[in-house]
């Protein structure tokens, strides 16, 4: 495990960082602190990172720029923060877990749980995806996304208007905060439920899902079963 | 209130020539002979040889007056005809020869005590007012005033009605003028309780000036006067005028201010002093040209007023049009008290329009200051001092609980100063300085710096709004990083001018990059300017930039 800490608060920098330990205790590899956006930012950029923690009003800045930075990126975001009234445009930007001040160590094991554990976070729309396009980071909606394609590490994100994008996040990421609209119906495949058109059986029992748009997608032998009740 | 008191009778006034009856006499001749025989009274005397023009006469001497009158119309059955006088002198009247009244002691009056009045009604007796020619004569002695020789004012109508016409319309003047009286009494008051609102005094000084004016001029019915003391009760009258001439325009010039205001009201006021004091005893040619020269003055007041476009000219310009108009069309006397009903009701609009401005003005502030109060009081419970300030504090207590004591006894005391400033607009600065050093105490446990605190001169007699320099300080905390070792400073000096006092408050750490293009002002700032103009209205200057080595502010409130 990676980590990167964004607080300006020493205190509180150093109560999350404790946690943090104990929480993921030798499956922790690095721990870093930053104190400034600056420095967060040119972090992000030049380390490999499973988590940032991260408090969106540093010195008196906004931290947007940087969340939108950090949730393009392959790894998850979870935010700290005092003020709770920008929970929703977090969630609505894709962060995995919204940790209000004051906090305690269950809190914040519970935030990094589910990225972990296939808990899912209920209640919270996703609205944006940011992805990376020549250099810049683009936010993408939701309702213009149709599927996505695990392919490696990266994601593939097919949209509305026949163009294709490229995530850094995994497919098991994406899902994890796509959970609510989206449904994993092959190991490659996230799809919309609301773009999904008919179940096809074929020959084999081989099944296939139509979108709405005409394009076939095939369906794991064991997601069939979860895709059906879902979309019924 | 009495608004509509005042356009009725504004109207009343207007009316009154309307509703006059076409005259029942008509004067053919007037002849004049210095000399006293008693057969000069008889209606056949041939007076040929007598002079048409007005004679001066030496003291004592008797001057006759001969008018030949046309009676139009005989009066009415059971109705007696009268005759009203003004004029100059001591005098005994006949009718036709007919002795019908005397007035004072013609001849004598050096010897005697001075009798009969200025104003005079006598009757005519019945068998003596068919339609026909008829002859009045005076038999008089001006002692006082031996070159007036002129009857102002003969007018013959019924009896009765000499006598009542006068009483109601001195009635409604009467009503006119007490309204003005009731009108200056509330805005003197209204000006006791505000001795800063000088317009209001110059409005309830013009309306007093109105109601003297009115009560002087209409007061002639009841207040029986002998002719000697008519220039001291003229002289009264030009002198209200000349106040009112002068105080409307100034009233103006208060209202809609223009550049050389005070060279101009100079001007004028040589001018109204020269029409005054020039002619001496030319009262009607004082009173026109001084109410002219007001009207004239105040016009142009109003139209620059207009022109930029100030609230309320366009109507007080319409009223002054309107005065105008009144002036066309009746006569100099009546158009004088509409006139200046009218002006003055434009003067009143303005002040209420002024007392409308304070009210909003004064809510507007009322707001302004509890906004501030309240912004003052959401230091510490906004969520990010609160929810930092406790998460720290939970970690102290539970790594450190002894430690974690001294801090929730900082974050007590920062919240009982707070408490103890909440409702003040000054508090004293060493008040002031005990709420920055805890809230140092308490930032150092949450960001683990070493914050110091240095001040350097104070003075600590004065006083400073609360939470200014506490602002300050928090964007100082927000705003920058510590130095290599881990510190950052704050200094606060204080100097005294000869006409200012001022405070420099320096942070003395590692700015934020990209801070210093940014102009947007925050939160912090307004507060601060908004709490400088409740306390010092504009004698203030605050400004804030960056150093080489940190950020400086500078307060300074001028004396």
């Amino acid at each position: 495990m990676n980590i990167l800490i964004v607080e300006d608060e020493a205190r509180i920098a150093k109560r999350i960082e404790r946690m943090t330990r104990t929480i993921f205790g030798s499956a922790l590899q690095s721990i870093t602190l930053s104190s400034s956006f600056q420095e967060a930012l040119h972090y992000i950029e030049n380390n490999v990172l499973d988590f940032v923690l991260l408090d969106l009003n540093l010195n008196g800045e906004n931290g947007f720029d940087l969340l939108t930075t950090s949730v393009s990126k392959s790894f998850h975001t979870i935010i700290i923060s005092a003020n709770k009234d920008q929970a929703i445009t977090a969630f609505e930007y894709g962060v995995l877990d919204f940790v209000p001040k004051p906090f305690n160590q269950e809190r914040l094991e519970q935030a990094f749980n589910r990225a972990t554990t296939k808990e899912t976070s209920e209640g919270h729309e996703l609205k944006l995806l940011a992805i990376k396009k020549r250099g810049r980071v683009q936010l993408v909606p939701i309702e213009e996304l149709l599927y996505i394609k695990g392919a490696g590490t990266y994601t593939e994100l097919f949209l509305k208007n026949g163009t294709k994008e490229l995530h850094d996040k995994s497919l098991e990421k994406l899902e994890q905060l796509l959970s609510r609209t989206f449904i994993r119906i092959h190991k490659s495949y996230l799809v919309k439920i609301s773009e999904v058109k008919e179940i096809i059986v074929k020959s084999g029992s081989k099944y296939w899902a139509e979108l709405k748009n005409g394009e076939l997608i095939p369906i794991g032998r064991t997601k069939y079963k979860i895709l059906k009740e879902r979309w019924l | 209130m009495n608004l509509r008191f005042l356009l009725f009778f504004l109207l009343m006034l207007m009316l009154e020539p309307v509703y006059a009856q076409d005259p029942v006499f008509k004067i053919h001749s007037v002849k004049y002979k210095i000399g006293d025989q008693a057969d000069w009274s008889a209606k056949a005397l041939n007076d040929a040889h007598w002079i048409r023009k007005a004679p001066k006469i030496q003291d004592n001497q008797i001057l006759w007056y001969r008018y030949s009158i046309d009676i139009l119309k005989a009066p009415e059955s059971l109705r007696q005809y009268g005759i009203q006088l003004e004029a100059y002198g001591e005098y005994e009247i006949f009718w036709d020869g007919i002795m019908i009244g005397k007035n004072g002691n013609p001849g004598q009056e050096g010897e005697m005590p001075s009798e009969g009045e200025l104003w005079t009604t006598f009757s005519i007796p019945n068998h003596l007012s068919n339609s026909g020619n008829h002859v009045l004569a005076l038999r008089a002695s001006l002692h006082y005033f031996p070159d007036h020789t002129r009857i102002d004012d003969l007018e013959i109508d019924y009896y009765d009605d000499l006598l009542t016409r006068g009483s109601v319309k001195n009635a409604y003047m009467h009503i006119f003028a007490g309204a003005f009286l009731i009108t200056s009494l509330y805005f003197f008051f209204l000006f006791l309780s505000n001795k800063k609102a000088y317009s209001t005094l110059v409005f309830s000084i013009c309306c007093f000036l109105v109601f003297a004016l009115t009560l002087t001029v209409y007061s002639k019915g009841y207040i029986p006067m002998h002719y000697s003391l008519h220039v001291i009760r003229l002289q009264i009258i030009s002198t209200f005028l000349l106040g009112i001439s002068f105080l409307i325009p100034f009233y103006f010039s208060m209202q809609f201010p223009y550049p050389r205001q005070k060279i101009a009201l100079f001007i004028y006021g040589v001018i109204l002093l020269s029409i005054f004091f020039l002619n001496h005893h030319a009262f009607d040619f004082k009173a026109f040209n001084m109410v002219v020269s007001m009207w004239f003055f105040s016009f142009g007041i109003v139209l620059y007023g207009g022109y930029k476009k100030i609230k309320g000219a366009r109507l007080v310009l319409l009223t002054l049009l309107l005065s105008l108009g009144v002036y066309f069309a009746t006569s100099f006397s009546i158009s004088l008290y509409v006139g200046l009903g009218l002006i003055l009701l434009g003067m009143l609009y303005l002040l209420s329009i002024n007392i409308k401005e304070q009210r909003l003005a004064y809510e507007n502030s009322l707001v302004q200051s509890s906004r501030l109060r309240l912004e003052l009081l959401k230091k510490n419970i906004q969520p990010h001092f609160l929810m930092n300030t406790l998460t720290s504090l939970i970690d102290w207590i539970e790594e450190a609980p002894k430690k974690g004591v001294l801090f929730i006894e900082a974050l007590a005391k920062e919240f009982d100063l707070i408490n103890q400033m909440e409702n003040k607009t000054l508090v004293p600065i060493s008040q002031e300085i005990e709420l920055c050093r805890t809230h140092l105490e308490i930032m150092k446990y949450r960001k683990e710096i070493n914050y110091s605190w240095i001040e350097e001169g104070i003075d600590f007699e004065q006083k400073i709004p609360p939470a200014v320099l506490h602002t300050l300080l928090e964007n100082g905390i927000t705003h920058s990083l510590p130095l290599a070792d881990n510190s950052i400073k704050f200094k606060l000096l204080f100097e005294s001018k000869s006409d200012y006092n001022y405070y420099t408050f320096l942070t003395i750490a590692t700015t934020v990059k990209d801070t210093t293009n940014r102009i947007e002002e925050g939160t912090g700032l307004k507060y601060i300017k908004a709490r400088l103009t409740e306390s010092y209205q504009t004698k203030w200057d605050f400004s804030s930039e960056p150093t080489r080595n940190g950020w400086k502010n500078v307060i300074k409130i001028y004396s």
